[in-house]
């Protein structure tokens, strides 16, 4: 019987911490391998909370704090504890750093804090840790009981399942959205107005409270927390078992925290031991089996046992009838009061300026001395042969890319040390040359997922629920379902971006833009990989949205476009600005008609 | 003074250790472009191969030409079974660096079940101890410096002097345009895993030469130093390693003098998050 209540609780904390873990790593990709600490710190905490001054027991174990608090502020302590340790750590997971740097670092750190806290007695009693942690309320029941145990056993399960439907209702807002998409690819995210280093700290933060509390609950139970006990391989035990059960998929954490950390306990308990044995034998080869689990699952089942769901919204059919005519331009501006919409006629002020932008890569300079205005309401060219730093020159616009020297402005306002999230949040987006669609969301997330100010997407607004920003989602629907009726994709709405044709993902791209409701874009190649027909359709779409007060900056190698679509167009060679004006007046320069157009 | 001029010795010793180690890691993450954190657990390995060899009545000497090309193979091995397979299906470094934790579980615990969990240490003479101007090291650690500093003159000359060393430079560089000018990158990569594998080897037994005994998860710790050496430098430099290896290496022992020794490792910790929160390119790394 204690056995079958000794499983149950692990179960139930090892659910927790792989939820955290499912959360911060499955959902948002943030991959940190110094979970433990988190769990550890909420355990030290939980314990020093409810421990009684150091010179109880004879003195014999010294630690901090002492406060023999009573339950449940432990646990309390140990969740708050647990999250607030996290923001140390964020200036690891912003956006200059790699992801497998960040990963390392918070693996390190691991290292050094279990190093230190064996080594450091006054602290937290060192090596040998704390023992004789008081249970909650063991004054009133006692904790030997067969009830008292099963009372443990029901609150520490009901608690995972809390924590479960907390993560869940996390995930499936427009906030886990979110999350997915940077999981995704976070540079795009970026470029789309998401808040990277936000959103990070947002998961470190949770999953580190989620974690905190596992570790409280555990030493409640255990009554002892030593160094030993969360070495940082715990933390690759954890991932394995997210791995397995599915990353991205709640439910698969728990069933990983079922299968890897407590199954594994348990199988090597009914292994004969035998004298013949080496002592060290069966612990070893459980780590050798858990490396093997990681590496054969990654290599074989990679989505897991139970892969990410795929979400499915169901476009409301009848609408397609009443609106057919809907432009595009109807729904990509934002609603803004009409004394400053912007007159129409012709070409306006100028909205983008770029002054003197240069970029060094290592000792290559590949955009030197740029100098370029775009004007309100047009849609400009930028043609150059392979090399000329078109893209660079996109990025550094768009704020991808830090500039080395020069300045952007952006509607009279210098944003050179602007971010780029920012910028698109100011209303100048761009898209990529290489496909960039988030691949684990279907197309229709993948349109959503670029709509500003909805309520839903933000931790906060997460947390209120459904009712809170069910609204801003339809409306946010409706828009999509516009958008990709005009460009012919409600059939795919419901695909994973990831699946569809090369052609196909460029028009999701584009469409992602305008759901950002943009006034200026920044087009990278648009067409490329398009088919002619719909890459004409694409071109018309968008002298229409100029037509409406758009500005589009739109850099392509087909002439045939340029000729067609822009006006006007600046043609770069060798890092520089070569020449502007219309196709017409290129043509008939001979620089130009060197550079690029023959050759 | 003399305690000061010790913990100098002691720290010439660790660099010596750190620098060979640090430059094997990183000229394999900068070439091959995967970040192997199973470097420590190969590098225990070839500790014990040496054991075994040492055990066997045969001089710990030769049990390290034997572990170097053990290392040599089995990480020739162990990216031509694993590594390629998985970068081919375009992996993502992040999962790359999960497979090297997998990996690292693997060969390490795969050591303990062998070897068992306890500690040991080689059958060697230490040698004269030499005093030279307040320094006092035996003739094994001069040999270490020896080795360390015969290594980086090999590394130097066949990064600079030779088509091999040209190709690796240009690889890490750009492996796509290295390709398509006619280098054969994957033979140059296997080349580099062997070359790194060996040095990871040496390292290896070196290391458990310079610690006295030596347990299978003895590098779990090491390895920290070893990343604070590489970022130091830079990821990929191998001049930076040398130099993150040799600043690492002193500071650490040296530190070591004035606070507790438990501590010592806190150091180049502190360096390896300011590294990376401040500039991960690294002191000699290219400007981000």
């Amino acid at each position: 019987m204690f056995y079958v209540i000794n499983l149950l609780i692990y179960a139930g904390v090892d659910a927790m911490a792989c939820l955290g873990l499912s959360q911060q790593f499955g959902v948002a990709g943030v991959t940190n391998f110094g979970f433990i600490i988190f769990q550890a710190a909420g355990g030290y905490t939980a314990a020093i909370l409810a421990l009684p001054p150091k010179s109880a027991n004879g003195g014999f174990q010294s630690y901090i704090g002492g406060w023999s608090l009573p339950f449940p502020v432990p646990w309390i302590g140990a969740a708050i504890v647990g999250g607030l340790i996290a923001l140390p750590f964020t200036f690891l997971v912003g956006r200059r750093l790699r992801g497998d740097f960040a990963a390392v670092g918070l693996l390190v750190t691991a290292v050094l804090l279990n190093l230190l806290a064996t080594n450091y007695v006054p602290l937290l009693n060192g090596d040998s840790g704390l023992s004789l942690i008081p249970q909650p309320l063991q004054g009133e029941y006692s904790p030997q009981s067969t009830g008292y145990q099963w009372a443990f056993v029901a609150v520490a399960l009901l608690l995972a399942a809390g924590v479960f439907l907390f993560v869940r209702r996390i995930t499936e807002s427009p906030y886990g959205r979110t999350l997915r998409a940077m999981r995704d690819n976070d540079v795009v995210a970026d470029s789309l107005g998401k808040n990277l280093l936000s959103l990070r700290t947002g998961m470190l933060v949770l999953g580190g409270a989620i974690a905190g509390l596992s570790g409280g609950v555990l030493v409640s139970y255990i009554t002892t927390w030593s160094p030993a006990a969360w070495g940082y391989a715990e933390t690759v035990v954890l991932f394995a078992a997210v791995i397995i059960g599915g990353a991205g998929n709640h439910v698969g954490a728990v069933l990983g925290a079922v299968l890897v950390p407590v199954g594994f306990e348990e199988v090597t308990r009914f292994i004969p031991t035998s004298n013949n044995l080496p002592p060290n034998l069966i612990p070893s080869l459980e780590w050798v089996a858990i490396g093997l689990l990681i590496v054969g699952f990654l290599w074989f089942r990679p989505q897991g046992v139970l892969p990410e769901r795929k979400r499915v919204i169901a476009l409301p059919p009848g609408e397609g009838k009443s609106a057919p005519d809907a432009t595009l331009a109807s729904v990509w501006e934002r609603p803004r009061p009409p004394a400053s919409r912007p007159a129409p006629a012709g070409p306006g002020e100028v909205v983008l300026e770029a002054a003197g932008l240069v970029r060094d890569f290592g000792g290559v300079r590949a955009v030197d001395d740029v100098s370029l205005q775009v004007r309100r309401g047009t849609l400009t060219g930028l043609i150059g042969p392979n090399g000329a730093g078109k893209s660079t020159v996109l990025a550094m616009l768009a704020g991808t890319l830090p500039a080395s020297a020069g300045k952007v402005i952006y509607r009279g306002q210098d944003v050179t040390g602007v971010p780029a999230f920012r910028r698109a949040r100011l209303g100048l987006v761009r898209t990529f040359q290489l496909a960039s669609e988030f691949k684990r969301l279907t197309v229709m997330e993948n349109l959503l997922s670029a709509v500003p100010g909805n309520r839903g997407d933000s931790l906060r607004g997460a947390i209120a629920g459904k009712r809170y920003w069910k609204r801003d989602e339809a409306a946010a629907i409706a828009r999509a379902q516009v958008i990709l009726r005009r460009f012919g994709l409600e059939g795919v709405a419901n695909s994973y971006a990831g699946d569809l044709s090369g052609g196909q993902r460029r028009l999701v791209e584009i469409m992602r833009a305008l759901m950002t409701e943009p006034s200026m874009l920044l087009l990278d190649e648009p067409m490329a990989g398009v088919h002619p027909n719909l890459a004409r359709r694409i071109g018309n779409e968008l002298v229409a949205l100029c037509n409406e007060g758009m500005t589009i900056l739109m850099v392509e190698h087909e002439l045939a476009i340029m000729d067609e679509f822009c006006d006007p167009v600046i043609v770069m060679a060798e890092g520089a600005v070569l020449a502007e004006g219309t196709m017409q007046q290129l043509r008939g320069r001979s620089e130009v008609v060197e550079a690029y157009l023959v050759g | 003074m003399t305690v000061f001029l010790a913990s100098i010795g002691f720290g010439l010793v660790t660099a010596a250790v750190l620098a060979i180690a640090s430059v094997g890691f990183t000229l394999q993450f900068g070439v091959t472009d995967v970040l192997n954190l199973a470097y420590g657990a190969i590098m225990i390995a070839g500790a014990f191969i040496a054991y075994a060899v040492n055990q066997a009545g045969t001089s710990v000497w030769l049990g390290l030409a034997v572990a170097v090309a053990a290392c040599s193979a089995g990480s020739v091995l162990l990216n031509s079974g694993v590594y390629t397979p998985f970068q081919r299906r375009g992996t993502s470094p992040i999962t790359m660096v999960i497979v090297s934790l997998g990996m690292t579980l693997i060969i390490e615990f795969s050591v303990q079940a062998i070897a068992g969990g306890t500690g040991v240490s080689y059958t060697m003479g230490q040698g004269r101890t030499f005093h030279l101007g307040g320094l006092i090291l035996t003739t094994v650690q001069l040999v270490i410096i020896a080795l360390s500093l015969v290594i980086m003159a090999g590394v130097h000359t066949l990064l600079r002097y030779t088509r091999l060393g040209k190709a690796m430079r240009a690889t890490a560089a750009n492996k796509n345009l290295a390709r398509n000018c006619g280098i054969r990158t994957s033979r140059v990569i296997t080349i580099t895993w062997a070359l790194t594998g060996g040095l990871c080897g040496l390292a290896g037994v070196v290391f458990a030469m310079d610690s006295g005994s030596f347990d299978p998860t003895s590098t779990d710790v090491f390895l920290v130093l070893i990343l604070a050496a590489v970022f130091l430098g830079g990821p990929g430099q191998a001049y930076g390693a040398m130099l993150g290896a040799a600043v690492i290496g002193i500071a650490t022992e040296v530190s070591a003098a004035f606070i507790p020794a438990d501590y010592k490792y806190v150091a180049a910790f502190v360096v390896l998050l300011l590294m990376l929160g401040v500039r991960p390119a690294g002191l000699l790394g290219a400007r981000a």
